[in-house]
C-alpha cells in the first residue's frame, strides 16, 4: 500500500513540475521593443504541452514556425504515467504487466521531450537564444522511479512470476531495435529561410545525415554541395552585409560552409560495435547460449558506443556551437540529433536486461566458463598478453621547444611497433612546427644545434629505444610462451620482471636521452601502467599452478584500489612539494622551471615585506585559534547546563535546535549575517538604534575592527551545539549509581557536579583540547574566505586563506613555490604539535590520543 | 516488566523529594539555566526565522529595513523567480547528484575498506593500514592538491566532487572500531557455508554495521550539500557549479546579479516594487532554498549523529 502511495505521489509532483520553467527565452537586442515584449521570459512544460511553438510569437516572427519542441510528449508522458498509476492501483496480475509497461515507456516519452528541448537550445534561431533549464529534467527523473517502484513492488507480488527468459528476449529486441536507430538522421544541417532567394538551393543545402552513412564515410561534404549549387554566391555575397547586423561578424559565418560533417572513412569504432549489438540480438533468441554471452557481448557494445556517441556529440557541439561560436547556430545553420544518445539508450536498456535476466535465472549469479585448475594462469597471461600490447603502442612522447624558447612546439609520439620494424618517424629526427617549418635549421645556429645535429642525437636515442623495446618485446613473449606451456613458473616470472626491468630503462633512457634545450621526452601512461601489469603478471604466474590464490594475497588484492586512490589522492601531491624549490611557472615543464634552491623559504624571514605579511596573518591565525582555545570548555559547561534541565522535552528541544547550525555551510551562514548585520537594512543595527545604544548605525561586516571576536562569535554560534553533544554522549555514560550514592550522602546538585559530573568529563575535554592544540594553525579556510572582504582582510587572514589568496585567487601574480613552501613549513609545525600533544597525553594520562 | 516500572516510580519518588528540598540557590540556579538556554536556542534559530520571513515578505520594505520579526505583504514572487534564473536548476542536479553518488561512493569505499583492515590473514595488513591512518596527520599543502588533481585531469570534471573522497581515513577507523565489535561467530558460520570475503561482506557484515553506516551517510551527505571551496578552485570554466557555490557567488557579485535578474523578470512585474527583485532579495531566496533541504532531513538523521558521536568518542 505504502508504494502505491508513492507512485501517487510521484505522479502528482511530475504535474507540479509542469509548471517549472523548462525554457529560457532571450530575445535579441536588436528587435524593436515591441516585438521582444511579446515574448514571454520562459516557458513552462505546461505551456509547451499545451501549446508548442505557438507560445512563441508565430504571427509576427514566420520564422520560428521551424521550431517544434515535440510538446505532445510531455502530454503522453503524463498520461502514460497517470495510466500506470491508475493500473498499479487496480492491481490485477493483468494489469500490473500493463502498468509495467506503460511506466517504462512514460519514462521513455518524457526523456524523448527532454532530450527533444535539449537539442533545439542553445540555439539562436534568428533573433531568439533558447536555453534549456536543468527543470525539464525533472519530470523524466520522476518517471525513472515511479517505474522502479512499480518493478520493484511487481518483483515481490505473489501472481506475477517474471523469467529469465523474458528480460533475455526484450534485451534481443532492444538491440535490435537499437540498431534501427542507425538509420535516423543524426546531423541536421540547412540554410535558413530568407537567406537564399533561389528554392533549389535551399533544397540542396538542406541535409540529413544519418549514422549509417556517417559510419560509412559516403556521406557528401556540405561544402562541397555549397560549390557544386553556387550558393556560396548567394548566401556569402550577396547577403553577407545583412548577416553581418545580425552576427556581428561575418568570417564566422563563412565558417559554417567549410565545417566538416564527417570524416570521409569507415568508422571503425561504430561499425565493430554494431556488430557486437547484432550478435547479442542474434544471440539472445537462442536459447542454448550460455546467457553470459549476450550480456558480455551487449556490454562491450555499449561502451563502444559510448565512447563514439560521446565523440560524436562533443565534437559537433565544439565545432558547430562553440568555436565558431553560436554565431554558426545564429542563422539556423544545423544542430546534432538526438539520435545518437538514443542509439546508446536502447543499448544501455539492452544491457540492463540482459542483467535482469542473469538476476532471475535460478542458477548462482556467476559461473566462471574457465575451468577451476586454469584460472589464475588465464589471468596471468591475459596481463601479459596486455602488456605486450601496450609495448607496442605509444610508449613515449617527444616535446620539442625552439632554440631559445620555452614553449612547446611540436609534440610527437613514438608507437613501439614502429621502433620495433625499425621505423624511425621523420618528425622526430627532423621536428618541424605546426605550420610543417623545420625548427632547427642550418642558418639558426641559436644554442649549437641544427638540423643535422638534431637528426644524430634523435637516431641515437632511438637506436636505444629499439634495442630496449625489442629486447623487452621478445622477454614478454617468451614469458607468455613459457606460461602457456605450463613450464617452470620460475620462467615466466623472470621474464616477465625483466621485462618490467627494462621498460623501467626505457623509461629512464628516454627521460635523461634528449638534451634539455631542444625538448624533453616523457614516457606516456601505458608506459607506466606496463609496469605494473608486468609485476602482477609474474605476481599471478607465480600461482599458476593452484585452484585459487592463496587467501592473504586475495584479501591484498581487494585492498590494492583503496591503496591505489590512497597514492593517487595523498601521497601523490607530496611530489609538489618540489615547487617551493624552484620559480614555478603555471604551464612549463618541470624541466623548464628555474630552480632557486631555498630562496623562498628564507624569503619568509629575511624579505621585509613578506615578513610583515607572514607577521600579520600568524599574529590573526594565533588569535583566532587561541580565542577558541581560550574557550573550549564553553561547550561542556553548555552540556551540563543542559543536562541539569529536568524537563526532557525542553532538554530535548534545545538540543536539537542549537546543534542545527553545525550542519549549514559557512556560504549560509554568511547569508545569515548580511540579513541581520547588514548596514541599513539589518535587524541589529535597527535593534541597537531603537534603545538608543547607538545613533549611527554601524557597519558590523564591511568593518575590520574586532575581527577576532567576530570571528569567534560566528564559530561558537555554528558549533557550541554540536560540541556540546560530545559531553552529553559522555555524561550519559556515567554511572548512573554514583549520583543516586551521592544523594544518599547527601550531596546537593553543586556537589553532584563538582565530583562525579565534572571529573568525568575531564577526559573527554583533555583528548578534544590536545587535539585542537594540535590544530593550532589549520584553522581552515572557509570562514574566513566568505567573511573577507577588502575593509577586513588585513585582520581576517589567517594562514590558509592567506596561501589561497596569494595564489589561486590572485591570477597573473601567484606565487605558487611561496605558498608551497608555506604549505610545508605549516604541515611540518603541526605535526610536531600533534607528536607533543601525544606526548604530553602519554606522559599526563598514560594514553596516547592518536 | 515489573523491574522497569518500579524502577520509574522510584526515580519519580526521588525527584519530587528532590523538588520539595529546592533551596533558593536551586531556583536561582533553575532561572539562570533556562534562562540562558532558551536565549542561546532562540539565537540558533531566529537566523533561520528571519531570512524566511525576509523572503516572503515584500522587496520594497526589506529593501527599507522595515521586516522585524513578522512578514509583510506575503507573497511568493522571489521563489518563482529564482526557479527562473539560469543555471540554478542545473546547480540542483549538480548539488543532488554529488551528494547522492558522493554519499554512496564514500560510504562504500570506507565501509568495505573497514571490513578488509579487520581481516588479520592479509599480507602486510598493519603496513596498509598505517600507511592509510597517516595521511590524516598530514597534508601536502593546497597547490601541490590543486596541481595533482589538475595533473589527473580532475579540473573542470564532475567526477572530483565523488572519487577523491573514496577513503576517508577517519571513516575507516570508525567502520573498523564498530566491525571489531561484532560477534565473529557470524562470519566464522558464513565462511563454513562456503561464502567468500565479499559475500560474507554484503550479506553479514552490512546488515549487521547499519547504524555507523547510516551515521556516515549523514555527516558525508551534509558535508557534500554543504561543500563549496572545491567548486571555487576546481572548476575555472564555470562547469558543475553547486547551489552552495552559486550562493557565495551571488554574495560576492550582488550587483550584476540584480541586473540578471531584472532582465528575466516580466517587463509588467518590475513596475511592483514589492514585487521586483533585488540583489538582497534573490541572494536570501538562494540562501533560503539551500538551507530547506537540511531542514527537511534533519528531523530525521538528528536522531543519528549522538549515536555516531559516541562510536567516535570511544576511539577518542
Amino acid at each position: 500500500m505504502n508504494k502505491r502511495w508513492l507512485t501517487i505521489m510521484l505522479t502528482v509532483l511530475v504535474l507540479v513540475s509542469m509548471f517549472f520553467p523548462f525554457i529560457q527565452l532571450h530575445p535579441h537586442t536588436q528587435l524593436e521593443a515591441e516585438l521582444s515584449a511579446q515574448f514571454p521570459s520562459s516557458l513552462s512544460g505546461y505551456e509547451i504541452m499545451l501549446s508548442d511553438v505557438k507560445a512563441l510569437p508565430v504571427d509576427s516572427m514566420p520564422s520560428l514556425s521551424i521550431l517544434s519542441f515535440q510538446g505532445w510528449a510531455f502530454g503522453l508522458g503524463l498520461i502514460l504515467m497517470l495510466i500506470s498509476g491508475i493500473l498499479y492501483i487496480i492491481n490485477k496480475k493483468s494489469t500490473l504487466y500493463i502498468a509495467i509497461i506503460s511506466a517504462l515507456s512514460s519514462v521513455l516519452v518524457l526523456f524523448y521531450a527532454s532530450l527533444h528541448l535539449q537539442n533545439i537550445s542553445n540555439t539562436l534561431v534568428f533573433q531568439l537564444l533558447l536555453t534549456i533549464q536543468g527543470w525539464a529534467w525533472i519530470p523524466v527523473v520522476l518517471a525513472a522511479l515511479n517505474a522502479f517502484v512499480v518493478f520493484l513492488d511487481l518483483r515481490h507480488h505473489e501472481n506475477v512470476s517474471i523469467t529469465s527468459v523474458a528480460f533475455r528476449k526484450i534485451g534481443g529486441v532492444l538491440c535490435l531495435l537499437s540498431l534501427l536507430c542507425m538509420l535516423l538522421p543524426h546531423v541536421v544541417s540547412g540554410v535558413p529561410l530568407g537567406f537564399v532567394d533561389d528554392a533549389n538551393s535551399v533544397q540542396a543545402m538542406n541535409q540529413q545525415e544519418n549514422l549509417w552513412t556517417s559510419m560509412m564515410g559516403d556521406s557528401p561534404q556540405l561544402s562541397t554541395i555549397a560549390k557544386d549549387n553556387n550558393v556560396f554566391a548567394d548566401v556569402l555575397t550577396a547577403d553577407l552585409a545583412e548577416l553581418e547586423s545580425l552576427s556581428g561578424d561575418a568570417t564566422n559565418i563563412k565558417g559554417i560552409f567549410t565545417i566538416k560533417t564527417n570524416t570521409a572513412s569507415i568508422d571503425i569504432l561504430l561499425l565493430f560495435s554494431i556488430l557486437l549489438l547484432l550478435l547479442a540480438g542474434i544471440l539472445s533468441f537462442i536459447p542454448k547460449v550460455d546467457k553470459w554471452f549476450p550480456l558480455s557481448i551487449s556490454t562491450i557494445g555499449v561502451l563502444l558506443i559510448a565512447i563514439r556517441v560521446t565523440s560524436l556529440l562533443t565534437i559537433n557541439a565544439g565545432d558547430m556551437f562553440t568555436t565558431a561560436a553560436k554565431q554558426l547556430a545564429y542563422i539556423g545553420v544545423g544542430h546534432v540529433t538526438i539520435a545518437p544518445i538514443v542509439l546508446l539508450l536502447l543499448a544501455i536498456c539492452a544491457a540492463l536486461s540482459h542483467l535482469l535476466g542473469l538476476q532471475y535465472s535460478d542458477s548462482p549469479y556467476f559461473e566462471n566458463p574457465l575451468p577451476e585448475g586454469v584460472r589464475i594462469r588465464v589471468v596471468a597471461a591475459a596481463l601479459a598478453i596486455i602488456s605486450f600490447v601496450f609495448l607496442m603502442l605509444p610508449t613515449t612522447t617527444f616535446s620539442f621547444y625552439k632554440p631559445g624558447m620555452t614553449k612547446v612546439q611540436s609534440t610527437v609520439e613514438l608507437y613501439g611497433l614502429g621502433t620495433v620494424i625499425g621505423h624511425e618517424p621523420d618528425n622526430i629526427l627532423h621536428p618541424t612546427d605546426s605550420k610543417g617549418k623545420l625548427l632547427y635549421q642550418e642558418e639558426e645556429k641559436g644554442n649549437g644545434f641544427n638540423d643535422a645535429s638534431i637528426e644524430t642525437t634523435m637516431s641515437g636515442l632511438l637506436s636505444q629505444i629499439q634495442w630496449v623495446t625489442i629486447l623487452s618485446a621478445v622477454l614478454c613473449a617468451l614469458g607468455i610462451i613459457a606460461l602457456l606451456m605450463k613450464k617452470d613458473k620460475r620462467i615466466s616470472m623472470t621474464m616477465f620482471l625483466a621485462t618490467a626491468v627494462l621498460r623501467i630503462v626505457h623509461w629512464l633512457i628516454v627521460s635523461s636521452g634528449m638534451p634539455q634545450n631542444i625538448g624533453t621526452a616523457n614516457g606516456t601512461a601505458l608506459l607506466y601502467v606496463s609496469i605494473g601489469t608486468l609485476v602482477f603478471a609474474a605476481f599471478f604466474s607465480n600461482f599458476a599452478h593452484m585452484k585459487a590464490l592463496p587467501k592473504k594475497y586475495r584479501l591484498f588484492l581487494m585492498m590494492l584500489p583503496f591503496l591505489v586512490a590512497v597514492f593517487l589522492f595523498s601521497y601523490l601531491p607530496l611530489y609538489g612539494w618540489s615547487y617551493s624549490f624552484y620559480n614555478y611557472k603555471f604551464g612549463l615543464p618541470m624541466s623548464q622551471q628555474e630552480f632557486v634552491g631555498l630562496k623562498w623559504f628564507a624569503e619568509i624571514f629575511t624579505n621585509v615585506g613578506m615578513r610583515n605579511n607572514m607577521i600579520r596573518v600568524m599574529q590573526n591565525t594565533f588569535a583566532m585559534s587561541g580565542l577558541g582555545l581560550l574557550t573550549s570548555w564553553m561547550p561542556m559547561v553548555f552540556a551540563i547546563l543542559l543536562n541539569e534541565v529536568s524537563r526532557a522535552k525542553f532538554k530535548k528541544f534545545v538540543q536539537i535546535f542549537t546543534t542545527l547550525p553545525n550542519f549549514i555551510s559557512w556560504a549560509l551562514v554568511f547569508s545569515f549575517a548580511m540579513t541581520i548585520f547588514s548596514l541599513d537594512t539589518g535587524i541589529f543595527n535597527k535593534f541597537l538604534l531603537s534603545i538608543g545604544a547607538i545613533d549611527q548605525p554601524i557597519a558590523w561586516l564591511n568593518s575590520g575592527n574586532h575581527m577576532w571576536l567576530k570571528m569567534w562569535g560566528w564559530s561558537t554560534w555554528k558549533g557550541l551545539g554540536w560540541g556540546a553533544i560530545m559531553y552529553l554522549a559522555a555524561i550519559a555514560g556515567i554511572d548512573q549509581e554514583l549520583y543516586e550514592a551521592a544523594r544518599v550522602d547527601g550531596a546537593g546538585r553543586w556537589k553532584q557536579i563538582q565530583f562525579i559530573t565534572l571529573p568525568g568529563l575531564l577526559p573527554t575535554f583533555f583528548v578534544l583540547l590536545l587535539l585542537s592544540i594540535s590544530n593550532l594553525i589549520n584553522n581552515g579556510m572557509e570562514q574566513y574566505l566568505v567573511f573577507q572582504n577588502s575593509m577586513n582582510k588585513d585582520t581576517i587572514e589567517v594562514l590558509d586563506l592567506f596561501v589561497y589568496n596569494i595564489t589561486i585567487a590572485s591570477k597573473g601574480t601567484s606565487l605558487y613555490s611561496f605558498g608551497t613552501a608555506i604549505g610545508i613549513l605549516k604541515t611540518i609545525f603541526s605535526v610536531t604539535l600533534l607528536f607533543g600533544a601525544n606526548y604530553a597525553s602519554k606522559k599526563l594520562r598514560g594514553e596516547s590520543i592518536v | 516488566m515489573a523491574q522497569p516500572i518500579s524502577e520509574k516510580k522510584r526515580i519519580y519518588k526521588l525527584h519530587k523529594k528532590n523538588k520539595v528540598k529546592l533551596s533558593g540557590w536551586d531556583i536561582a540556579f533553575n532561572v539562570f539555566n533556562y534562562t540562558i538556554l532558551t536565549l542561546f536556542t532562540v539565537a540558533c534559530i531566529f537566523p533561520f526565522y528571519y531570512l524566511f520571513i525576509n523572503t516572503i515578505s515584500s522587496n520594497e520594505l526589506v529593501r527599507l529595513g522595515a521586516i522585524q520579526l513578522f512578514p509583510k505583504e506575503i507573497h511568493l514572487e522571489n521563489y518563482i523567480q529564482v526557479l527562473k534564473i539560469d543555471g540554478i536548476a542545473e546547480a540542483a542536479l549538480v548539488s543532488v547528484g554529488r551528494t547522492v553518488l558522493g554519499t554512496i561512493w564514500t560510504v562504500a569505499g570506507c565501509a568495505f575498506l573497514g571490513y578488509l583492515v579487520t581481516k588479520r590473514e592479509m599480507w602486510l595488513r598493519t603496513l596498509w593500514y598505517r600507511l592509510i591512518i597517516v595521511t590524516m596527520y598530514f597534508s601536502a599543502g593546497l597547490i601541490p592538491w590543486y596541481m595533482n588533481l589538475r595533473m589527473l585531469g580532475f579540473v573542470d570534471n564532475f567526477f572530483v566532487y565523488i572519487i577523491p573522497g573514496l577513503v576517508s581515513p577517519y571513516n575507516v577507523i570508525l567502520v573498523k572500531t564498530f566491525i571489531e565489535g561484532v560477534p565473529s561467530s557470524l562470519e566464522e558460520s558464513a565462511t563454513i557455508d562456503g561464502a567468500g570475503y565479499f559475500t560474507v561482506f554484503c550479506k553479514v557484515i552490512v546488515p549487521l554495521i547499519t547504524p555507523i553506516l547510516a551515521t556516515l551517510c549523514i555527516f558525508s551527505a551534509v558535508g557534500q550539500w554543504n561543500s563549496f571551496t572545491d567548486t571555487l578552485m576546481l572548476m575555472p570554466s564555470g562547469n558543475y557549479y553547486t547551489l552552495q557555490f552559486l550562493l557565495y557567488k551571488y554574495q560576492r557579485e550582488a550587483q550584476s546579479l540584480a541586473a540578471l535578474v531584472r532582465t528575466t523578470q516580466d517587463v509588467g512585474a518590475i513596475s511592483n516594487l514589492a514585487i521586483k527583485q533585488t540583489a538582497l532579495s534573490v541572494q536570501m531566496t538562494v540562501a533560503m532554498v539551500v538551507v530547506i533541504p537540511i531542514l527537511l532531513v534533519y528531523p530525521i538523521f538528528q536522531r543519528y549523529f549522538v549515536k555516531g558521536i559516541m562510536i567516535g568518542a570511544v576511539k577518542g
